[in-house]
């Protein structure tokens, strides 16, 4: 069906699918297949239903939530061999795209005539848009731009019975049920996306990147409270802590007073007209909030060493913990010197030491717990500080997942911020895209059954990192 | 209607909150009358008043400010009307987490008006503020002008509660601007007319008031040139809040004097931002439509924003029917001018308006004297397919029930439509909510 050299089933070749980027979960496929159409992944996916195989779509793998996982076994249908960019249209700003392509791939295809795509996860050097589409990325520019489902307008899908339908459209606006929208974000269990049509945008005038510093972590809290009262809306406000500071300067040296408790990045962009004077505000909104010193990058190459502090924080924890555990949580902006003051003396309480590096503009938190796998029960103390966290984050009124997803990590806390109706009425839908229940099982609902492997383990390395081939990130 | 359920009825929501006989009149559309309106003045006693309609099978139409009520086909069994009136308050406003959380049943402009008093904005412009509510406009997808920049209802809708056709209470999304916990709920929900859930409050993101705001009109002598001049306006570094195209009829509508004239077009473009920056884009918009035949240049008074998205359909006092076409942003001008060809070949006339760099067209069919229904179905047919040969779509937006039954209001969507069927049979099994009247016969 799909020639040679594009099915794996040798179980040496298979432990390479058999978890994402958050390595505490695993299950082993009992094939991965690499379609190259959407007839192939039609055949793959009528060939399952045939088989009663369960089938998942799977990208580059650096999800963080086991959402590409296949829980129960079956058909891994890896997308990496459809990357190509099948359609560029400069006038009307859209493009079609396969879903294997990489996300950074995208903005270099279009970068030379001044345009880009918008959804830029921190993974997005090696993430796919199709992965994008399943977990509804974000990333740091999402404060003013949105995230993936407010850039994709349509896309083509191989339903879960193999039929091959269009959601949306090329065209801005769709009619009937918003179905391109419902399934952006679906993590998987609607279908398999084959094409996607996405905005492109103009890449804007001028950029500016500030770096306020701050003695304490509520000062930093409040200054981003202070940028959004004067009514400023600027491109990415980051906030790292003085944890990840030192981490950075330690492995790359990018410029951060070490000492500090926090630092705020924020980027503004638009028109060049206006620029200095909405700088000389994010300013003023630091230093009235007590920062001891604001930095506006000069160049191109002093914004990208900010950028790169930011970028390579989760690398440089690698230098001072043997391993970690990335959370992702949502809660509203004005909740946040009470909330990060909460997760150190939860984490705190479990005896571990806890890096917060996060998109502060839109409350979206990345608190990253440090632990050593190799002492007993520290990692089963993640997982409870982890879910405390999420409860946490439930309690102020914001929400378990900002772009990681629900996956198989957090079908369990699906109830913190969901009833029993809301469930009810999700596993309803789902029932109307994915009858048998055959696409991606055992994900996003809380009704954990015995699934394989699938389920928390004790840490092991990827099977790519034992080989050298990468670091986690 | 049983006299039982009608006590049930009355029961839950008070009898001088179940409207009969000459208060029908508002909710009458397209000459059918509902059974009763309810208004009911709480979640819970919409969530009792769909359980009992429910179960004795009869309808119901989710009603707002019924500006769009007549979109799609009435109900074919008159059903009741669940107006959300009472329902009308800021629930929440947190200005620093820029989110507010608003009943259904509270006006835009009403809405826009408490948020305006802290500095903050919703970024949607619908037709018809005073009148339509934010949960209509949601379950309508209603925009204006000001989508350009800031995106329709899908962009800005981050939690929904709902009341399902069973009698259930059901909230997605959030009160949090980033969230992809579980389905995304809220896109289900933007335009779906009231036929998966009544919506009963929704939360929103919101955004600072801009300093200044300028709207500024150019005249263009060819449709052509108006559309080639939004086209550059789009690939250069303007950062334009709206961008309409209005031919002479749409423009007379608006009292623009100078744009009248056979073939002549107006290119209205907004700006919004720090003074200096409205200047600047205004200026560079000058430059920019000179060089494709512009002229008679100037700025139009705050009050023509509101009027902007209905310019086409007021052009007629009484329009034959009005159509939405949708297409690649970059073939408005094209779509437009083949249009009104179309329309004139058979002797009738149209005015059109169009969000021009997103692809939006509004289209108006004046009646022709005698009004015959023949040649208006035919240019809405000839209509229908230049959008699709632009490989886009048409809606049927208004249109007298003769009419709609001679041309479909919704295009055949396919493959699509019968996903969007099974999702209803899964949502509403009892299909309660405004049967009928939605796409594929949902």
């Amino acid at each position: 069906m799909l020639g040679r050299g594009a099915v794996l089933s040798d179980p040496e070749e298979l432990l390479v699918y058999e978890s994402d980027g958050l390595t505490l979960f695993r299950a082993l496929a009992d094939f991965v297949v690499f379609p190259t159409s959407a007839e192939h992944v039609s055949a793959i996916v009528k060939l399952a239903n045939r088989e009663g195989l369960p089938f998942v779509a799977r990208g580059a793998g650096t999800g963080l939530s086991g959402g590409c996982l296949p829980a129960e076994g079956g058909i891994v249908i890896s997308l990496m061999r459809m990357n190509r960019v099948l359609e560029v249209d400069y006038e009307n700003q859209i493009a079609v795209v396969e879903p294997g392509l990489v996300n950074l791939h995208l903005s270099w295809a279009v970068g030379p005539r001044g345009y880009y795509y918008a959804p830029d996860p921190s993974s997005q050097q090696a993430c796919t848009i199709g992965g994008n589409i399943a977990n509804n990325s974000g990333g740091p520019h999402t404060l003013k731009y949105g995230v993936t489902t407010n850039h994709v307008l349509g896309l083509e899908v191989v339903m879960p019975d193999g039929e091959i339908v269009w959601l949306g459209g090329k065209t801005r606006e769709s009619f009937g049920y918003d179905l391109a929208g419902v399934f952006v974000g679906s993590e998987g269990t609607f279908g398999v996306a084959t094409k996607i049509c996405v905005r492109i945008l103009k890449k804007p005038q001028a950029v500016k990147t500030v770096l306020g510093v701050f003695d304490r972590v509520e000062q930093a809290s409040a200054a981003v409270s202070a940028i959004i009262a004067r009514g400023l809306v600027p491109a990415a406000v980051e906030m790292i802590d003085q944890l990840t500071i030192a981490a950075v300067e330690d492995a790359f040296g990018c410029g951060y007073p070490r000492d500090a408790a926090a630092a705020l990045l924020v980027e503004l962009d638009g028109l060049a007209v206006g620029m200095d004077a909405q700088v000389a505000h994010i300013v003023e909104a630091c230093r009235d909030s007590g920062a001891r010193e604001v930095r506006t990058a000069r160049d191109e190459a002093e914004r990208q060493l900010l950028w790169k502090g930011r970028k390579s924080a989760f690398g440089a924890y690698g230098r001072v913990s043997p391993a970690y555990m990335v959370m992702d949580g949502v809660i509203p902006r004005t909740k946040l010197p009470y909330v990060l003051s909460r997760v150190n003396e939860i984490v705190g309480a479990h005896g571990l030491r806890v890096g917060n590096v996060f998109h502060a503009g839109d409350g979206n938190l990345h608190p990253n717990i440090l632990y050593d796998p190799r002492k007993p029960g520290e990692e089963a103390r993640v997982v409870e500080a982890g879910a405390e966290i999420m409860r946490l984050c439930a309690e102020v009124g914001g929400s378990i997942s900002g772009e990681h997803g629900i996956g198989l990590e957090k079908a369990d806390f699906m109830p913190f911020i969901f009833s029993v109706a809301d469930l009810e009425f999700m596993r309803r839908l789902k029932q109307a895209f994915n009858p048998t229940g055959r696409c991606n099982p055992g994900k996003v609902f809380p009704t954990r059954k015995s699934c394989g492997e699938a389920g928390p383990v004790a840490y092991r390395p990827h099977p790519i990192e034992e080989k050298g081939l990468a670091q986690r990130f | 209607m049983d006299i039982a359920v009608l006590d049930k009825l009355r029961a839950v929501v008070g009898p001088t909150n179940v409207l009969g006989t000459v208060e029908l009149a508002p909710y009458v559309v397209e000459g059918r009358t509902p059974e009763a309106a309810l208004v009911p003045g709480s979640v819970d006693e919409v969530r009792a008043v769909v359980e009992i309609a429910a179960g004795a099978g009869i309808p119901i139409v989710p009603w707002g400010g019924g500006t769009a009520a007549a979109v799609g086909i009435p109900t074919p069994q008159p059903g009741i009307v669940l107006d959300l009136k009472r329902l009308g308050q800021l629930v929440e406003h947190e200005p620093g987490d820029l989110t507010a959380t608003v009943e259904a049943g509270m006006t835009m402009a009403a809405l826009q008006s408490a948020l305006r008093a802290r500095g903050q904005w919703l970024s949607l412009d619908p037709p018809d503020p005073e009148q339509a509510t934010i949960g209509g406009v949601i379950a309508a997808n209603a925009s204006g002008p000001r989508r350009h920049l800031y995106g329709t209802a899908r962009d800005l809708l981050i939690g929904v509660t709902v009341v399902t056709g069973d009698g259930v209470v059901v909230r997605g999304g959030g009160k949090v601007v980033k969230n992809v916990a579980g389905y995304d709920l809220p896109k289900l929900f933007v335009g779906s007319h009231g036929t998966l859930g009544v919506i009963v409050s929704v939360t929103v993101k919101l955004r600072p008031l801009p300093d200044d705001e300028r709207l500024v009109a150019v005249v263009f002598d060819r449709l052509k040139d108006a559309g080639a001049a939004a086209r550059a306006v789009v690939a250069s570094d303007l950062i334009p809040n709206a961008l309409e195209i209005l031919d002479a009829e749409a423009a007379r509508a608006l009292g623009l004097q100078s744009a009248e004239g056979p073939g002549r077009c107006t290119l209205v473009v907004g700006f919004d931002g720090v003074r200096e920056q409205v200047e600047w884009q205004c200026s560079e918009l000058g430059r920019i439509a000179a060089q494709f035949g512009g002229h008679a240049a100037g700025a139009l008074p705050a009050e023509a924003w509101p009027r902007l998205a209905s310019a086409s359909r007021d052009a007629f006092d009484a329009p034959a029917a009005v159509m939405r076409l949708v297409v690649l942003p970059a073939a408005v001008s094209e779509a437009i001018e083949q249009g009104t060809n179309a329309a004139r070949q058979r002797g009738l006339r149209s005015a059109w308006s169009c969000h021009a760099g997103v692809g939006v067209i509004t289209a108006a069919l004046a009646s022709g004297a005698p009004p015959e229904p023949g040649p208006i179905a035919s240019v809405l047919h000839e209509w229908r397919a230049l959008a699709k040969a632009a490989g886009g779509h048409a809606t049927l937006d208004w249109a007298p029930l003769a009419v709609k039954s001679a041309v479909p209001v919704w295009d055949d969507a396919g493959a699509a439509g019968r996903i969007m069927q099974r999702l209803k049979a899964s949502l509403d099994p009892h299909n309660v909510l405004n049967p009928g009247r939605f796409v594929a016969g949902i």
